[in-house]
């Protein structure tokens, strides 16, 4: 946080006109009450509050370091004592020595310069007061400030996530192509057309009833993805194969809505579309130490230069992941040999929210 | 009315299966033969010549485009896609028709009318850019990224992986790709490579050589004020003033 004076030209002229006023009313005061000479109407205003004025604007470091949460009551109240002792100590000292020294001859003056020092002290301690008040108003809106500009970045950010969430829930050529099997089923095996429509329309209601950031079981989740896989092997046939080995006890696991599908998607991208040979896709599911273990994994053609750019689904899986488990869960995939494994390690402290 | 020769080239069961069907109403069309994949295809096609067919552009080993860059054959084409960000802008007029999944049997009866009056246009003129010629332009023209390079060499399709170019060479009419693998000599334009090539992984250094950044070894100058790249693969590339000014910007010195 820079000093609210300084930082702004602005602010360095008012605060600047301020102190003049002061020093003016000051001078004008002396000039009415007083009978001094002239110099020492205009100097004594002046060198006080200029002086006062530069110190003034170190009061802003206490407050700026000391905040009121963070401390004790006590132990603000004497760092701020200590302090406020310090510049108004260092202020008497200079602008009384000073004028002290100008105007040694002014024997009148002098009397009244070393009458008014306690006088000066307590208008010195007031002010000083009231600046660390500004300060700690301007600090405070400060704060607030940028805790709003925060909050924007973050709402920014989780609306995109959504957005690109919803984006890869359901993506667009799977639909087609689906309706387009089912069409071509409606003629050479209606009832396998009317089995495809309802798995079809189960996938769509599960993908459109979730939000992204709620949690179902496990077997949910699994039956979902199977859902997609058996729509794709209508559309595949020998091409696509898989299994699932679940551990009994991971069932009613609770994992985020639709964590696996881009998963599946991209197995089904990047070896069933590419490869002329069958291509197996293998879940499997099990409890290690105090995770929650998955492994899918599915062999590809590496002979094949990818015709996408790879990585976003995966990307998104791991930025969820993140997300939902706050670091503690964690997504790790591998390409080797023809064979490509993506592993997510759920942790079991996170129960439904 | 002759027979109209016709392929299939789909990776789906189910969608062949549909295109089979909707023919059966059809008896002037005969199928020589289906195949789910780019290679197998691209050979039918050129061995068995066919009128026109019908392609796929989302299949294994090549895509529907890259098979038509390859064909030596050129029969006329219906596209069968889900995709439609390919179609609706750029091949419409040029490829005889576009039919999006799941079309209805009205849709593809249109396209098949559409078909017959362009055959019999063109064996009545034989003159004009064919529908493929059309097409390969507008693919020189489109905005995608490459990704791959399809290639045919000694009657062999290869397909590279752009990241396994080092660089491309101007031969007139033709480009000379240089891959670790060997080099291969493709029809196709330099403005089209530097158009579509990753532009941060490639750098036109010179008018007739774009190289990727990633195999230069080092940059030494040449004569009094040109210089030269030294590739990791040991070839030399000529750089022109312009081609140092972009390599300069690219590489950030």
């Amino acid at each position: 946080m820079s000093h609210p004076i300084t930082g702004k030209r602005r602010s360095i002229l008012i605060y600047s006109f301020v102190w003049l006023l002061i020093a003016v009313l000051q001078g004008v005061i002396y000039l009415y009450f007083e009978e001094f000479s002239i110099g020492v109407i205009i100097a004594d205003p002046l060198i006080s509050n200029f002086l006062f004025g530069i110190l003034g604007l170190l009061a802003w470091y206490p407050t700026r370091y000391i905040p009121f949460q963070k401390q004790t009551p006590v132990y603000s109240l004497v760092a701020h004592l200590a302090a406020a002792m310090l510049v108004l100590f260092t202020w008497l000292l200079l602008s009384v020595g000073i004028l002290n020294g100008v105007f040694t001859q002014n024997v009148d003056y002098i009397a009244f310069l070393n009458r008014s020092l306690a006088f000066r002290g307590m208008l010195g301690a007031l002010v000083y007061l009231v600046l660390v008040l500004v300060y700690y108003l301007t600090s405070s809106a400060q704060k607030l400030q940028e805790r709003a500009r925060q909050e924007e970045r973050l709402k920014n950010l989780v609306r995109e996530t959504e957005l690109s969430m919803l984006k890869s829930q359901i993506n667009p050529h799977f639909l087609f192509n689906s309706l387009n099997s089912i069409s071509s089923l409606t003629m050479s095996s209606p009832d396998e057309a009317r089995d495809m429509i309802i798995r079809l329309s189960d996938f769509l209601r599960y993908s459109l009833k979730h939000r992204e950031n709620e949690f179902v079981t496990l077997q949910e989740e699994i039956g979902h993805m199977k859902d997609y896989l058996s729509i794709e092997k209508i559309r595949f046939g020998e091409k696509l194969c898989y299994e699932f080995s679940i551990n009994g006890a991971c069932e009613s696991f609770p994992v985020p809505t639709m964590i696996f599908q881009p998963l599946f998607e991209n197995a089904i991208k990047h070896s069933v579309y590419e490869s002329t040979e069958p291509v197996t896709i293998q879940f499997d599911c099990f409890p290690e130490n105090d995770v929650m273990k998955t492994v899918i994994s599915n062999n590809y053609d590496p002979s094949v230069p990818s015709r996408r750019g790879t990585g976003v689904g995966l990307q998104n899986v791991k930025q969820r992941i993140d997300l939902v488990y706050e670091g503690q869960g964690s997504v790790h995939w591998k390409g080797t040999d023809g064979n490509f494994e993506v592993t997510i390690l759920f942790p079991r402290i996170f129960t439904k929210r | 009315m002759n027979t109209i020769r016709t392929i299939i080239v789909e990776d789906e069961k189910p969608a062949r299966d549909l295109l089979k069907a909707y023919l059966t109403d059809f008896p002037a069309i005969e199928i020589v033969g289906e195949y789910d994949n780019g290679f197998d295809g691209l050979k039918a096609i050129n061995e068995a010549k066919p009128d026109a067919i019908f392609l796929d552009v989302q299949m294994p080993k090549l895509t529907g485009f890259e098979l038509l860059e390859v064909l030596d054959h050129q029969p006329e084409v219906i596209f069968t896609t889900a995709f439609d960000q390919y179609a609706i802008q750029a091949f419409e007029q040029n490829a005889v028709d576009y039919l999006l999944k799941p079309f209805s049997r009205e849709r593809f009866g249109e396209a098949l009318s559409k078909l017959r009056s362009r055959l019999d246009k063109t064996s009545g003129s034989p003159g004009g850019k064919s529908a493929i010629e059309k097409i390969r332009i507008h693919l020189a023209e489109g905005e995608e990224k490459l990704h791959r390079v399809v290639i045919k060499k000694s009657g062999k399709i290869h397909v590279i992986s752009t990241n396994d170019i080092n660089f491309v060479e101007a031969q007139d009419d033709y480009v000379m790709i240089y891959a670790d693998e060997g080099k291969y000599l493709k029809q196709q334009t330099m403005k089209y490579f530097e158009n579509h090539l990753d532009s941060e992984q490639f750098v036109r250094v010179h008018r007739s050589y774009i190289v990727n950044i990633s195999c230069i070894e080092r940059i030494e100058p040449y004569e009094k004020t040109n210089f030269i790249l030294i590739l990791k693969d040991g070839n030399k590339v000529p750089v022109s003033r312009s081609g140092m000014q972009a390599l300069k910007s690219n590489l950030d010195f």
